[in-house]
């Protein structure tokens, strides 16, 4: 297949892996976060740590815009479509899953209320068209990637005059929760992998802050194996010369200064929040975005009454923890027992990008690490 | 596909296919975006073909303009990006 088979080419891997092998400093240990859900589920699928020194080890982000989610949005939602008989809510498929205070929306929807997945916040505009009888209300979720999409949806709703859609917005931003992460006392982390397609509509400029003021390496990445590997690759080249900088390993694809007009959508539409609470990161000023008032009419927390509900999360689940990198998915007291992907305690078992959903469908009990023939640095 | 994976990995524990986890999988927590190539173009919406020559429409307002035989990034039915 064109643009994947040359990233899974194992003997170009076992390059990498050597290569790596040879950089990293005898006795140093490194941590490399990858931020983004998808990195992480690459890593798990392909294995990739398996072609790592022991001494690397990957720490899992918050990139998984499903499993930051407080339970108290989810309560938010469900209140909102069982109080209002003509809403279809609509939401993308990992959402149905996730639990809240009040059960998921698979719950909700066996109660009788109306809710559908869509795979794109366009089509649940186009539901609204053909049901002009009812309300249609978009459950917005994710990082920069996804923004780009809803913004474009309202701008279309706007123009059309579509009076019966609405979006709720839980938009996040990236970089609030990266300062969040490095601000945290109890992780101490040497370098980042950045997210490839949020950085596709944001840019690597972003990211300067992190090399120039915290002095670490953050390098952009794709999401095939020997894109992470090639990645890490880098990361360890720039730890061995003593550098801290921005690379953008997924050229390809990003460019420097993203995607201009979608930003400018984004900017047209919402704007930033004062606060949005993170899962497992707490408050986070200025980390979400809620719709601009030219959007005010789509805004569904401003159409509907909304409780605002805020609920702690179970107290066996330990979902913070492994967002923040700090325990590792089986390290949790409930993993693969009490919470399982078809009974999820907590929203990293609910998403397949989740670090613990990850772990459970792909990770082993121990790492069988890939023979090499590495000639170590002295 | 899992099975269809020509990257070694070592043993993966068999992946169940009926698992909720793999059905409507999240394109937002996945940072999902796939290559895909346009054919024709009306007004704001492409019809766009993948490699395995399924077809999806798409809105390019973001990345126009665009022309048949462009590959585009896209997300959620939207292109975002412009390939080389």
């Amino acid at each position: 297949m064109k643009y994947v088979d040359e990233y899974r080419d194992p003997e170009l891997a076992r390059g990498l892996a050597q290569r790596i092998a040879e950089r990293v400093e005898p006795g140093r240990h490194y941590k490399i976060m990858e931020v983004c859900g998808g990195h992480t589920h690459a890593i798990y699928r392909y294995g990739v740590q398996d072609y790592l020194p022991e001494s690397i080890e990957l720490v899992h982000g918050p990139g998984c815009p499903v499993c930051v989610i407080p339970m108290g949005r989810i309560d938010d939602a469900t209140v909102i479509a069982e109080a209002n008989p003509d809403m279809i809510l609509t939401c993308f498929g990992d959402l149905m899953r996730v639990p809240g205070g009040r059960g998921s929306f698979l719950d909700a929807r066996a109660r009788g209320a109306d809710i559908r997945v869509v795979y794109s916040p366009l089509d649940a505009l186009r539901l609204a068209v053909e049901n002009p009888d009812r309300h249609v209300m978009f459950y917005a979720i994710g990082f920069e990637t996804t923004a780009p999409s809803t913004a474009l949806t309202l701008q279309r709703a706007k123009a059309d005059a579509v009076t019966n859609f609405s979006v709720f917005c839980n938009h996040v931003t990236i970089i609030p929760a990266i300062k969040a992460i490095l601000d945290s006392p109890d992780l101490r982390l040497d370098a980042f992998i950045g997210p490839g397609h949020v950085s596709t509509v944001i840019g690597n400029r972003p990211y300067e802050w992190i090399s120039r003021d915290r002095g670490m390496p953050i390098v952009v990445a794709g999401f095939e194996p020997l894109d992470l590997l090639d990645s890490i690759a880098m990361i360890v080249d720039q730890l061995a010369d003593g550098r801290a900088e921005v690379e953008n390993q997924y050229a390809r694809v990003v460019r420097d200064d993203g995607n201009p007009v979608a930003l400018k959508a984004m900017a047209d539409t919402m704007t930033l929040r004062p606060w949005f609470e993170w899962r497992g990161l707490g408050s986070i000023d200025h980390s979400a975005l809620q719709l601009s008032e030219r959007y005010a009419d789509f805004d569904a927390e401003l159409r509907f009454s909304v409780p605002g509900v805020r609920v702690a999360d179970p107290k066996a689940c330990q979902c913070g923890e492994v967002l923040k990198g700090v325990l590792k998915p089986w390290e949790c007291k409930v993993f693969g027992t009490a919470c399982t992907p078809e009974t999820p305690i907590g929203t990293c078992m609910v998403s397949s990008e989740g670090a613990c959903a990850a772990y459970y469908n792909f990770g082993k009990g121990a790492r069988q690490r890939v023979e090499l023939k590495v000639k170590t640095r002295a | 596909m899992i099975d269809e994976l020509s990257f070694p990995t070592g043993p993966i524990r068999s992946v169940a296919k009926d698992r909720t986890v793999f059905e409507d999988a999240c394109i937002t927590c996945g940072d999902v975006a796939v290559a895909l190539e346009v054919v024709s173009v009306e007004g704001g919406d492409a019809l766009c073909r993948a490699d395995d020559g399924g077809t999806e429409v798409v809105a390019i307002e973001l990345v126009a303009p665009v022309d048949p035989g462009d590959r585009v990034l896209v997300h959620a039915k939207v292109a975002i990006e412009k390939l080389p």
